[in-house]
């Protein structure tokens, strides 16, 4: 067990990857730690008719040809897109092509609205500069840089949360693969950052920021967009849930059982608000969450730790419906309505109907619901 | 016979059985149930490939199927070719040849006996693709002298009469848009028959999922394009290894997939039949074995059902038909149609075109094809009729050892193809509206390598070659109408629709075509046409626009669509314009083929069906007689469904088709009184019995809470409208004034209605009318109701029409004098009253408002309306009276003129009688009197 906090992909998987790596015989492209066959079991799993001698579990839940589509991307000329609604799970796929790519996911930019050119290039020391002058000494690297340097996978996070020309510093890098730093004498070696073989980078973008800072069609033509859909697959989806789940209380060192009924409540629920969000005519009529996945795990999450600390460490679903409730509340009156709606429309007549954990779960949302509004 | 025979069997495969035996006692910890299936394989194999009667086995849509075959038949030359068909359709297959295919053989049953009537209409639909190993059976009989093709599956009525046990074995299952296609299995055995619907999925998906996962395929039709497809497709692999890798699959999927019992069941029987049918068939011809060929899906080829084979048991009994009528005609089809109805995988069918075209040209085989099949531009006619010497049989050794131990083909890129998809793409994505360059053709190029190269392959599949397109050129928007992955299933052959030629069609739709010709138009083709008909100026183009009106009526929206000119009862258009759309609705127009011969027989056998329906209401069977007068100009038919409008009035008892009843029948009478010399005979009797039927029914109607004002004030209408014909037909007027004295109705709106019904029959002044009305609004307990009575009197427009003054003058008082709290919430009904029921009262209305009140905003101050102005006109009634008797003296001539006439002698009153005037006439003039007494006397 780790002592950190969460731990990025290389190092919780890191014996998974070495292991992969001493029995690859497949050809490299690059400087990569593993050949893309091995990526692709890595991210997706081995089964027993891998002939494999032991098991990979699988990390990434999706589509097999979205991976293969990903890997093949990063071990061409350009660089990755993964554009997807949010909670789809693109960063995590981001994070884990990385670390099987370079074994290094850690080399970041964070795209924000104010994120400068100096985040995706490089920064002075300025005490530096003032006692020894400009110099490679002096210079801070980027993440960005510093995965040219050496031939890895540098990842940009929500690229189109950053401004158009910030961005824009990417297709140089993209294209020339080299930085050159016209502050240092132009004669000299150090002038220009050369990118070693291996290097690339996987950007995300979230479609619903569309329109915010639409990507150059210059910038457009140097990545390789690959969409991550939502899961709607209820056996995915399913998998995904327990998946992160078991992940979560092993983090927190908390022993509860998630009873599989209860997951069944939640995906349901989730599948209903969804299809009742598909339906509505405007953005008053549903939910503000986008009801991803990730926004199930996060209900789930809420609710282990709140049964855990407050209640008498077994979950229920009456704090899974108040979880849901507190999760999925964002907006008063708006939200709040449709659960209400959803309450009584859907989740009353199933209590009657089929029994189990639903009267509970209806219960313990009437209550949310009345501590909120 | 071949040698083979006098061989013990199975020597053949005894290396192979080995093998697999001691395969599987390696691998499955000792013999057991894989040791059964294996061996239980080899032994499907080596009955099927001894069966004295050749089985070439097929699999639905494989090219491969269809070069193997083409080489066959060019090799063996058989005399007779027994095809898993339904043996019905034979008839269909010779027209084949006037159609541009895909076309789809279809059985039709529009009424059907024996099967549940929801069923109806049963249609069987088999596709036949060009890249199919059948349309090689069939061209090559079919253009071959001396060579019978029979059909010998199930007949479509056997479809349906097993179908029964199938459905009541497993519910439908809800399709999965994401599923992979689930139908593959029974397209292995050959099955062209549409309604294929159930599947092996439970049992089965594992086995796929396995085998989709380690071919590092997508979908099912990918993964058999490879790992069967292309091996079998290869020049190399001779007749016998193909037959020998297809009986395994079929084994293979027979032994793995046990499904559910009944579907199995259905399976076995299908297999019965077409073994009877053929020994049947050998029986009855005398034909050698040797000279056939029995064509059926892989999946038959491994059957261990006893009638399987030339010696088996002829214990099948085949059930009689039901006694459903069915019809047959070939249908357009398309490729996308047959993905959808079979579960291919999108643009598979396509991409099994191209490859059979370039199967073709690398096995060097020369396919057949029906000689004159329209639509192959470009192809030239193979010498297919030239004889060849027929090869001997080749023995049944076992070829399937080799060809599974045989390293796989290592197909290497095929550069300058890759090249030009690549190319290709960009250039079309880039007219497709996105942002595409030369640079994306080679990042197309280089990521399908990349692709293959992981999915363990060295030349990228087309659809490797789709990934790699979306990946390096879709962007996160699609500018166009179509996304990358529709571009590239269009580039790879793309959607094809096949037609079916003019003499292929139903004498129906030959007899439309015709009938349309002098339009000009190329109508068999897809896409819209437009027709323009000048009919003053070209009489002869009346006859187009008949056969024009009458497909809008029978043909769904879109067909035919006018768009200028309309048909109605007496009127007739100068010009007309058109949208055609026939060759797109070639389907339906065929279907319509089925019903009869000619568009006429078509619709008068459904205005008949209409009018003889059990639910059929007068005013459904009056719309079917103004049908026949509109479209088939049937004063003959007209009569026949108008009699059958008697009958149908004279059973009612309700009165919800009043309006329109009544809208119908003054639009007939309309017509026939300018149109005929006299009117016919049944819509006198019709008026009479209606008169006489609404005159019983008016008291019900009144308190009826079931009937709307709306259908009273028709019922209404209908009487005082139809009145003067029917008293002069023989009714009798007190009848009405009967019915109207015993109605009590209790309801506002009725209650008005009544009022009108007497206004109009004087049994009411206009008077006393206006003053009830006042009244009403004068008493405040009953104001709240006056929009009720209001709206009573607005139906009362459509019986009595010359009110429309008064209800102008009803209405204006509503506005002014009923309070806001009760006009408000009456107005949107008011509204939507005159909306829904009254377009034309309500013109009227406006029309009579417009009278009334002045035209100009400045003398609405002024102006004070007519029936204020009555009272004051009351108040002088003396004076104009004492005006009238001063005319009169001042004119005494005019008077006195008339009373010497009269025989009045002293008309001023001033002379000697004025008291005893009438005694005084009775001494002047006493023969009156006399004849009055003798006439008192003899009474």
């Amino acid at each position: 067990m780790s002592d950190l906090l969460r731990a990025p992909a290389e190092i919780k998987y890191a014996e998974e990857l070495d292991w992969l790596e001493s029995v690859d015989d497949g050809p490299k492209p690059f400087s990569w730690r593993l050949s893309p066959k091995m990526v692709r079991l890595f991210v997706l799993g081995s089964e027993r008719a891998d002939g494999l001698d032991r098991e990979i579990s699988q990390k990434w839940f999706g589509e097999r040809s979205i991976v293969e589509r990903a890997i093949v991307t990063l071990a061409s000329d350009r660089g990755l897109l993964l554009i997807g609604d949010p909670g789809t799970g693109k960063s995590w796929l981001a994070e884990l092509l990385a670390a099987a790519i370079s074994r290094n996911s850690t080399l970041v930019v964070q795209g924000t609205a104010g994120t400068t050119e100096d985040h995706i290039k490089y920064a002075w020391n300025v005490s530096m500069v003032i006692a020894k002058g400009q110099s490679r000494e002096s210079m801070i690297p980027s993440p960005i840089m510093t995965a040219m340097e050496s031939g890895r996978i540098g990842r940009f996070e929500e690229l189109t949360r950053s401004t158009s020309d910030v961005q824009d510093a990417l297709i140089s890098i993209l294209s020339e693969k080299y930085i050159s730093v016209p502050e240092l004498d132009s004669d000299s070696d150090d002038s220009i950052v050369f990118a070693k073989p291996g290097f690339s980078v996987i950007a995300t973008a979230n479609s619903r920021d569309r329109g915010v800072n639409d990507l150059s069609s210059a910038l457009k033509r140097r990545f390789n967009f690959v969409r991550i859909p939502v899961v709607t697959n209820k056996k995915s989806e399913a998998d995904i849930v327990r998946f992160r789940t078991e992940e979560l209380l092993r983090r927190h060192q908390i022993e509860l059982d998630v009873p599989p009924t209860l997951l069944d409540v939640l995906l349901q629920s989730f599948a209903d608000l969804r299809a009742s969000a598909a339906a509505a005519g405007s953005d008053d009529e549903k939910l503000e969450s986008a009801l991803s996945t990730a926004e199930q795990i996060g209900v789930l999450e809420d609710s282990i730790l709140h049964s855990n600390f407050f209640g008498e460490r077994t979950l229920t679903a009456r704090t899974l419906a108040s979880s849901l409730v507190g999760s999925l509340a964002r907006r008063e009156p708006e939200d709040l309505a449709i659960l209400n709606k959803y309450l009584h429309g859907v989740v009353e007549p199933r209590s009657k109907n089929e029994g189990g954990d639903w009267p509970e779960f209806l219960e313990g949302g009437r209550d949310a619901i009345a501590t909120l509004s | 016979m071949t040698a083979a025979v006098q061989k013990s069997p199975g020597a053949d495969f005894d290396a192979l059985r080995t093998q697999l035996q001691d395969a599987a006692a390696e691998f499955a910890d000792g013999p057991g149930a894989l040791e059964g299936i294996l061996l239980g394989l080899v032994d499907d194999v080596d009955r099927a490939a001894r069966e004295p009667l050749e089985i070439f086995p097929v699999c639905h849509h494989s090219p491969a199927s269809a070069t193997a075959m083409a080489r066959r038949l060019r090799e063996k030359q058989p005399k007779v070719i027994y095809l898993e068909l339904c043996e019905d359709m034979t008839p269909l297959l010779t027209e084949l040849r006037n159609c541009r295919l895909p076309v789809a053989v279809q059985a039709f049953a529009a009424e059907v006996e024996g099967f549940p009537a929801d069923w109806a209409p049963l249609s069987v639909v088999a596709p036949i693709t060009e890249a199919s190993a059948e349309y090689q059976a069939i061209a090559y009989a079919l253009d071959t002298p001396g060579v019978e093709l029979v059909l010998v599956d199930r007949s479509t009525d056997h479809v349906f009469q097993w179908r029964t046990r199938e459905e009541a074995a497993e519910a439908p299952a809800a399709p999965d848009p994401d599923a992979p296609p689930a139908e593959e299995e029974a397209a292995l055995h050959g099955d062209a028959v549409g309604v294929e619907i159930g599947d092996l999925r439970p049992r089965f998906a594992e086995l796929e999922e396995h085998l989709l996962r380690h071919g590092g395929t997508r979908h099912w039709s990918e993964w058999w394009s490879l790992f069967v497809e292309q091996p079998l497709g290869e020049a190399d692999v001779d007749h016998e290894t193909y037959r020998q890798v297809m009986f395994l699959i079929g084994s293979l999927f027979r032994r793995l997939a046990p499904g559910n019992g009944a579907r199995v069941e259905v399976d076995e029987e299908r297999e019965r039949y077409m073994w009877t049918r053929m020994r049947a068939h050998l029986a009855a011809t005398g034909t050698d074995p040797d000279d056939c060929l029995y064509v059926c899906g892989a999946f038959h080829a491994a059957s261990r059902v006893a009638e399987f084979g030339l010696h088996g048991s002829d214990t099948y009994e085949i059930t009689p038909p039901s006694g459903s009528t069915w019809q047959y005609g070939l249908i357009p089809s398309s490729h996308s149609a047959i993905e959808a109805q079979f579960g291919l995988a999108a643009g598979s069918v396509s991409i099994a075109a191209t490859q059979w075209a370039k199967n073709l040209k690398r096995t060097k085989v020369r396919p057949y094809r029906l000689a004159g099949q329209a639509g192959q531009a470009g192809t030239k006619k193979p010498a297919g009729s030239r004889a060849v010497a027929a090869v001997p049989d080749p023995e049944p050794a076992d070829k399937l050892s080799g060809f599974l131990r045989r390293a796989p083909v290592v197909d290497s890129v095929d550069e300058a193809e890759l090249l030009g998809w690549s190319v290709e793409i960009v250039r079309a994505a880039r007219k497709a509206g996105y942002l595409a360059s030369t640079a994306d053709a080679i990042a197309v190029y280089e990521t399908s390598i990349l692709l293959a190269g992981m999915r363990e392959r060295a030349r990228p599949t087309p659809y490797d070659f789709q990934d790699a397109a979306v990946t390096c050129i879709e962007k996160d928007s699609v500018p166009g109408r179509r996304d990358v992955r529709r571009l590239v299933e269009i580039m790879m052959g793309g959607d094809r629709i096949g037609r079916v030629g003019y003499e292929a069609l139903p004498p129906l739709a030959r007899d439309v075509h015709d009938r349309l010709a002098p339009l000009g138009l190329n109508l068999e083709q897809r896409g819209v046409k437009r027709a323009l008909l000048d009919l003053a100026g070209n009489p002869a183009l009346r006859q187009c626009s008949d056969v024009l009106w009458m497909l809008r009526r029978l043909l769904p929206r879109g067909a035919a669509r006018p768009i200028m000119g309309e048909r109605a009862l007496g009127e007739q258009s100068l010009q007309e314009s058109w949208d055609l759309a026939l060759g797109t609705h070639q389907r339906e127009l065929i279907e319509l083929g089925y019903e009869g011969v000619s568009l006429e027989q078509v619709l008068e056998q459904r205005l008949r069906r209409a009018a003889h329906d059990p639910q059929a209401t007068t005013a459904t069977v009056l719309a079917a007689v103004e049908e026949a007068t509109l479209y088939l100009r049937s004063r003959r038919l007209a009569d026949e469904l108008g009699t059958r409008a008697l009958e149908v009035l004279a059973a009612e008892r309700t009165v919800d088709g009043a309006p329109d009843v009544l809208r119908r029948v003054r639009r007939l009478l309309a017509y026939y009184r300018t149109s005929e010399p006299s009117l016919p005979q049944w819509i006198e009797s019709f008026v009479k019995t209606g008169y006489a039927h609404y005159c019983t029914l008016l008291p019900t109607a009144f308190t009826d809470e079931d009937a709307t004002a709306r259908q009273v004030a028709a019922m209404l209408g209908f009487l005082f409208s139809m009145e003067g014909l029917a008293l002069s037909l023989g009714c009798d007027r007190t009848q009405l004034e009967l019915a109207v004295a015993q109605s009590h109705p209790q309801e506002q709106s009725r209650t008005a209605l009544l009022w009108a019904a007497q206004v109009h029959l004087g049994l009411l002044t206009r008077d006393e009318l206006r003053s009830r009305c006042d009244a009403l609004l004068a008493n405040p307990l009953v104001l709240p109701a006056y929009p009720r009575y209001l709206s009573g009197l607005l139906h009362a427009l459509e019986p009595v029409p010359h009110l429309v003054d008064f209800v102008v003058e009803a209405v204006s008082n509503a506005f002014a004098r009923l309070p806001d709290r009760v006009l408000l919430p009456w107005l949107p009904t008011l509204i939507t009253t005159l909306r829904a029921d009254g377009a034309d009262l309500a013109a009227r209305l406006t029309r009579e408002a417009g009278r009334v009140f002045p035209g100009r905003l400045a003398a609405l101050d002024t102006w004070t309306p007519p029936w204020r102005e009555q009272p004051v006109l009351i108040g002088q009634s003396a004076a104009p009276a004492a005006g009238r008797a001063a005319l009169l003296t001042a004119h005494p001539a005019t008077c006195d003129a008339l009373a010497g006439l009269l025989g009045c002698e002293d008309p001023w009153g001033t002379g000697d009688l004025p008291s005893e005037g009438g005694a005084a006439l009775l001494d002047r003039f006493p023969e009156t009197a006399g004849a009055w007494e003798a006439l008192l006397a003899t009474a």
